[in-house]
């Protein structure tokens, strides 16, 4: 096996491994509640007697999915340097509300509209971001409890902004909104594309932020996997000391990450707002900044994983609806959910040693680079490379725990 | 030549068959072809050793000769795969660390692993804490204590905090927890890594002690004339295999070595001077303060010029990590210039030191030199993230990074299957010469080296130190902190001396003795020679 | 219950007869023939079943309406966010499920969006409105006067408090709790003008953990009976089993809330502290829809208001503790009804 082949196969191992240790586990609660495990997954993976249904479903968990993997993504970003960005929830929320408020005010031409909502919303979920990272730089506070603070603080704030300053919705009303944006500041769905590509049409839009959100992610691989600034940031996750001894201003670091995470996150509100409700509201979609925690963790923190991770909840999300259909009771999916997230911190420990593992074999396999050199030692021959085990004990362990705080 | 090594008035070899049978007690430890393997590695390869109760036992050998390997099977860190374990004639098996203390083997490790801030009393009593009616008995823990302490000499004081002490108490203070726990064989770690020559003699002293209540030490050690001083028998290890018994009354530090490594010692010494006029480094009234505002390096006057070797000495956290850390930029002066060439760096940046010419080879490469999770090719990049071949405009280039990699890997004898590995998966010397190669692909005017050889083998050792001598030679300053008096005095044009935070001595290398370093050292010595 | 549920009939029969056939009243006749094939859809609010509350007693009239009519009825709850309700809807609509009938005022937006999609399938929505026929011609809302029922909430808590303090407990700010909070409010000042009030939410408008938040209720609760407190009135869903077991913990009472708590919880400790519950008859409002519909008589574009002269809303006596001031709240109960006191919605 070529040594890509095995780092690719071990990188997939832990996320695997973690969906199989859940389907195991939530098979085993379907069981016990006296359901049939197997009836229970064919109703899951059944997307619609119709085609128009069937292309519904996919709709439905692209259009779940999209917020997901931007949220998923924005926690990447930090995690990547270390920084656990609780705060995405608070980010997306306060980003949502101030953006819509501001699309619903102004009136300006299509594009320009929607660039100047979506502006509004990468700005404010930087500066609410970026409190934490300054915070944590000058007051050595750390980012969980900031950015956990800072919760609260967005929730309360975009509440009050709701039923204060920025109530658009007519007194006495149930549902409390922000005025709604005009048609020039909608993002055009893409059931266009769905039927081109000879799908029936399905009841809702495709979310056009879906082109928004692929191009998001691939910005963010090439800059963490390509860039400079992407070097510095994943080495001060892999090491703060050694980053900052290799010359990366770990302060600037900080607060470059939590902005950037922090522009991200602003966007999660953004794919429901552009496409379906073009209102905050009272009813706006919560807690995806929490569930891009999990999904961050599912993906091990790679875009493309977390891509996948983000499908992977939408599709046990939908799969919530026919799970009742069939009188399956749907909290199975939210324990399917939690078991897989458990499972990962587990499986990713393991995928881990066993990369380890597989790093010291090849590591301890014997190679001569030429040795030529060797020479030089007045040694008469230098010694086949038996060096022992790796050098992996003794401070490593200090060293493992820097990189998980 | 192994096999031929004198072994005269070692413990019987040959009579091992009829020791028992003539009523001679057995040995109080005796490993018998003990063969562990890792994944894809023969770690240790029949394993002979035989150690006699109340003796001082050394076991000699290169780094990743497979020493802690061995030592971790006889401390049930991990079973071995093949072969036995006899105590006192009766074979054991390990299942864990646990089981070994039951058996009475301690270890103290060459890292202390010891809590801070708590006492010596609550450390020594750590994990395995008395009780009386489900209270801890700390009287009670006081008392064995200081019976301990009187019976080998450890001059404990339970009260103290440990935080207080130095490292030869920190020393004591783990031996005691070993012996607390009741252990009658002890296993010592590279115990002298740490230590400058007083404190070894001290411990050589407490070992005395030890061995005289009837106690058996296995002293794990490269250090030749150490071993030669203070053990009665010694077993060498190369390549993961025992390679014979010597009596060190018998036998030379050059015959020891022999058997060690197969060929000659390597030396540091250097050449001729090559030191020029220019001046490269220059720190005038340097001053570094804890958050307290205490200084921790105070008032440092150091000037090195191109082509010099300025060597620090001292104890260590006598404020060398901070002074090497005020050069590098990772923290700010108090007080004081600092001025690379003709430029005032003072205030300039981490980044923008190294990108003027400055290399640096940190004191723990695993805290400040690698990134251990990455492959080597992103461990050439660190530190030179800004400039090519590692870097191309705002991207890495990683063509050229892996490129400069493999050539780093030739060059200096890098052994590792590819730029694609993972750093953690190197040895602690090819990691080192990696670092070594990667500051000096830069072409740094200056290079600042913090323990450069530690913890690497006498083959890494003796590469670093040959291309030290040729950067040198080269015309780059270099700064040189170590705690190797040898490497130190070998290998330095100038060497001063630092004690609490200031250079208080200057010596001339070429005449001073290690005894006398260590005098200035601990303080002992105040004359500041030139 | 069957005297409400003739009564209602009566009103909805009274408006259909108003009304001249329109397209939600014949769809209704045209599905509603074969009453043998009833498939109710019921869509819960954020709890779903088990809430003991309003998602309860919505199922309770669905099944009631079975009990009756035959046929089934297919329950669905959504998501942790919310975020599927329109999903809810457009499947059971989808799947032939008719009538549907949506729980909570959550459901206003998406049934604007999904009922038109779905014209022959008629829908309606507990405690939502739709008088303007906003949300389609084939939406009937079935709301309530909780203001009122609250109202005479407040003259118990007030008749009954020793120390001339009550306190309302929200669950979540919005103008559906204020109602209660407003109707309360006033009918304890009606009793008792000098009493003192507290009222306060569990979470803010857009979180609507404060629903389903016991532990956050009791803290809430209990601060209001160490101010001095002793009945307190909770509009907050599952949040109220902290409430009682605050005013349980101070030697308080508490007012439950939409069904007869006093029946449904179980501890016996708890049934201890629930003075009276003001009752919200969803299951009779459902049923009665439901039976409506069977007969072919929903109009659509309307509401259906379920007040104190329909008993949609009212006190529960279980339990026996305000037997002694009947009289006081039957006198009130005539003036709201008579019109003689107007219940304010709002604050």
């Amino acid at each position: 096996m070529s040594p890509i082949l095995r780092r690719t196969g071990l990188a997939l191992l832990g996320p695997v491994l973690a969906i199989v240790v859940a389907l195991v586990i939530s098979a085993g609660v379907i069981a016990l509640i006296g359901e049939n495990p197997l009836t229970a997954l064919e109703v899951m993976l059944d997307l619609g007697d119709t085609p128009s249904q069937q292309t519904q479903s996919i709709v439905v968990i692209l259009n779940r999915a999209v917020p997901l993997f931007l949220a998923g993504l924005a926690v990447s970003i930090a995690f990547r340097m270390g920084l656990f960005n609780i705060g995405v929830e608070g980010q997306y929320r306060l980003a949502a509300i101030l953006a819509a408020a501001v699309g619903g005010a102004v009136a300006l031409p299509g594009p320009l509209h929607v660039l100047v909502i979506v502006a509004v919303a990468v700005v404010v979920g930087a500066v609410w971001a970026g409190i934490v990272g300054v915070l944590k730089v000058t007051r050595g506070v750390s980012e969980v409890i900031s950015s956990i603070m800072l919760n609260f603080i967005a929730l309360g704030l975009a509440s009050y902004l709701l039923t204060g300053p920025l109530r658009g919705s007519e007194e006495g009303a149930s549902i409390v909104t922000t005025t709604p944006i005009p048609e020039s500041g909608w993002f055009p769905g893409l059931n266009g594309l769905l039927t081109g590509l000879g799908l029936a049409e399905p009841r809702s839009q495709l979310y056009g932020f879906l082109l928004v959100a692929v191009v998001v992610g691939i910005a963010v691989a090439v800059l963490l996997k390509r860039t400079r600034f992407g070097f510095d940031l994943r080495a001060s996750g892999l090491s703060p000391s050694a980053a900052s001894a290799s010359g990366v201003d770990a302060r600037r670091m900080v607060l470059k990450t939590m902005l950037l995470s922090g522009a991200v996150a602003g966007l999660i509100g953004m794919p429901d707002l552009l496409g379906s409700t073009h209102v905050y509201g009272t009813q706006f979609t919560g807690g995806l900044g929490f569930l891009g925690i999990a999904v961050a963790l599912l993906g091990r923190n790679s875009p493309v994983g977390i891509a996948l991770a983000a499908l992977l909840f939408a599709f046990l999300d939908r799969a919530a609806l026919p799970l009742q259909f069939a009188d399956i009771p749907s909290s199975v999916v939210t324990i399917i959910q939690g078991t897989i997230v458990l499972a990962v911190v587990i499986a990713n420990e393991v995928a881990r040693r066993l990369t380890l593992r597989s790093a010291e074999r090849a590591g301890a396999r014997p190679v001569a680079p030429g040795g030529g050199s060797a020479g030089a030692t007045g040694r008469g021959n230098p010694p086949p490379s038996d060096d022992g085990p790796p050098d992996t004990t003794g401070d490593r362990t200090g060293v493992r725990q820097e990189v998980q705080r | 030549m192994a096999t031929s090594a004198p072994s005269a008035g070692g413990p019987g070899q040959g009579s091992s068959a009829g020791a028992s049978a003539a009523g001679v007690a057995p040995p109080a430890v005796e490993l018998r072809g003990i063969t562990k393997r890792f994944p894809g590695v023969v770690a240790n390869r029949d394993i002979e050793l035989r150690v006699r109760r109340g003796e001082v036992h050394a076991i000699v050998g290169e780094n990743g000769a497979g020493k802690s390997t061995l030592m971790k099977t006889l401390y049930g860190m991990h079973r071995p795969d093949e072969g036995q374990i006899l105590l006192d004639g009766r074979e054991v098996h390990f299942r864990s660390p646990a089981d070994a203390i039951a058996a009475g083997i301690g270890m103290v490790h060459q890292h202390f692993m010891l809590a801070d801030n708590f006492t010596v009393l609550e450390n020594i009593i750590l994990g395995s804490e008395p009780t009386k009616g489900g209270r801890l008995d700390r009287a009670g823990a006081r008392r064995r204590i200081g019976e301990l302490s009187d019976k080998y000499a450890l001059g404990l004081e339970p009260d103290v905090l440990v935080e207080d002490l130095g490292v030869g108490d920190r020393q004591r203070v783990e031996i005691a927890k070993v012996l607390y726990r009741g252990a009658t064989t002890l296993i010592l770690d590279e115990p002298t890594a740490v230590l400058v020559p007083q404190e070894v003699d001290e411990l050589f002293g407490n070992l005395n002690e030890l061995k005289r209540e009837g106690l058996t030490v296995i002293f794990i050690s490269h250090k030749l004339d150490e071993v030669r001083r203070v053990a009665d028998s010694i077993t060498v290890i190369r390549r993961g295999t025992t390679v014979g018994q010597a009596d060190p009354r018998t036998t030379s530090v050059k015959q020891l070595a022999e058997m060690m490594v197969g060929s000659e010692l390597p030396t540091p010494e250097t050449r001729t001077s090559t030191v020029r006029d220019a001046v490269v480094l220059q720190l005038t009234d340097v001053t570094v303060a804890d958050p307290v505002g205490r200084p921790l390096v105070n008032d440092v006057d150091l000037t090195v010029r191109e082509g010099e070797v300025v060597g620090i000495a001292g104890v260590e956290g006598n404020g060398q990590a901070e002074l090497v850390d005020a050069i590098m930029g990772l923290r700010p002066l108090a007080a004081g210039r600092i001025t690379l060439g003709d430029e005032d760096i003072t205030c300039a940046t981490t980044r923008a030191r190294r990108e003027a010419g400055i290399g640096f080879i940190p004191e723990d490469r695993h805290r400040q030199g690698m990134l251990l999770d990455a492959p080597l090719w992103e461990n050439r990049v660190l530190g030179h993230q800004t400039r090519p071949p590692a870097a191309k405009g705002w991207f890495i280039d990683r063509r050229g990074a892996r490129t400069d990699t493999e050539r780093i890997m030739r060059q200096y004898d890098v052994r590792a299957p590819g730029p694609d590995t993972l750093a953690v998966a190197l040895s602690g010397g090819n990691q080192q010469k990696l670092i070594v190669g990667r500051e000096m692909s830069a072409g740094p005017r200056l290079l600042i080296a913090a323990h450069p050889t530690r913890g690497v083998d006498v083959g890494a050792q003796a590469v670093i130190w040959e291309l030290l001598k040729d950067a040198r030679a080269e015309g780059m300053g270099i700064v040189l902190v170590s705690a190797d008096l040898d490497e130190l005095i070998g290998l330095s044009d100038t060497l001063h001396v630092m004690l609490r935070g200031g250079l208080v001595a200057t010596v001339d290398p070429r005449r001073v003795t290690p005894e006398e370093l260590g005098g200035y050292m601990t303080g002992a010595h105040t004359v500041g020679a030139a | 219950m069957t005297k409400a549920a003739a009564l209602l009939l009566a009103g909805s029969l009274a408006l259909a007869a108003c009304a001249s056939d329109e397209e939600g009243g014949d769809t209704a006749t045209g599905n509603g023939g074969a009453s043998g094939d009833l498939k109710i859809g019921l869509a819960y609010d954020e709890a779903g079943r088990g809430d003991k509350s309003f998602n309860d007693s919505a199922y309770a009239g669905a099944e009631a309406a079975i009990d009756e009519f035959g046929g089934e009825v297919q329950e669905v709850s959504p998501n942790e966010d919310g975020s599927n309700r329109a999903e809810l809807l457009s499947n059971l609509a989808e799947q032939g499920y008719n009538p549907v009938i949506a729980v909570g005022f959550a459901y206003d937006e998406v049934l604007g969006e999904v009922a038109p999609q779905f014209p022959d399938t008629v829908f309606a929505q507990v405690d939502g409105s739709n008088a303007d026929g906003a949300k389609g011609d084939n939406v009937t809302g079935l709301v309530f006067a909780e203001e009122e029922g609250s109202f005479l909430a407040g003259v118990a808590a007030a008749l009954k408090s020793e120390t001339g303090q009550v306190g309302f407990v929200g669950g979540v700010e919005s103008p559906l709790i204020e109602k209660f909070q407003a109707g309360f409010e006033a009918g304890a000042r009606a009793a008792k003008p000098d009493i003192v009030i507290n009222s306060q939410y569990i979470s803010p408008a857009g979180d609507f953990s404060g629903f389903s938040d016991p532990a956050k209720g009791q803290i809430v609760a209990q601060s209001m009976f160490d101010a001095g407190a002793d009945i307190v009135y909770h509009a907050a869903g599952g949040s109220g089993t902290g409430v009682f077991q605050a005013a349980a913990a101070s030697g308080g009472r508490a007012i439950g809330v939409d069904s007869d708590q006093y029946q449904t919880v179980e501890d016996p400790a708890l049934q201890a502290v629930i003075m009276t519950s003001m009752l919200k008859r969803v299951d009779n409002a459902v049923q009665a829809f439901i039976s409506d519909y069977v007969d072919g008589n929903v109009e659509g574009a309307t509401d259906v208001l379920n007040d104190l002269s329909t008993e949609g809303v009212g006190l529960s006596d279980s339990g026996g503790f305000i037997t002694d001031i009947k009289g006081d709240l039957d006198q009130y109960r005539q003036q709201i009804v008579d019109g003689e006191i107007e219940v304010p919605t709002s604050l």
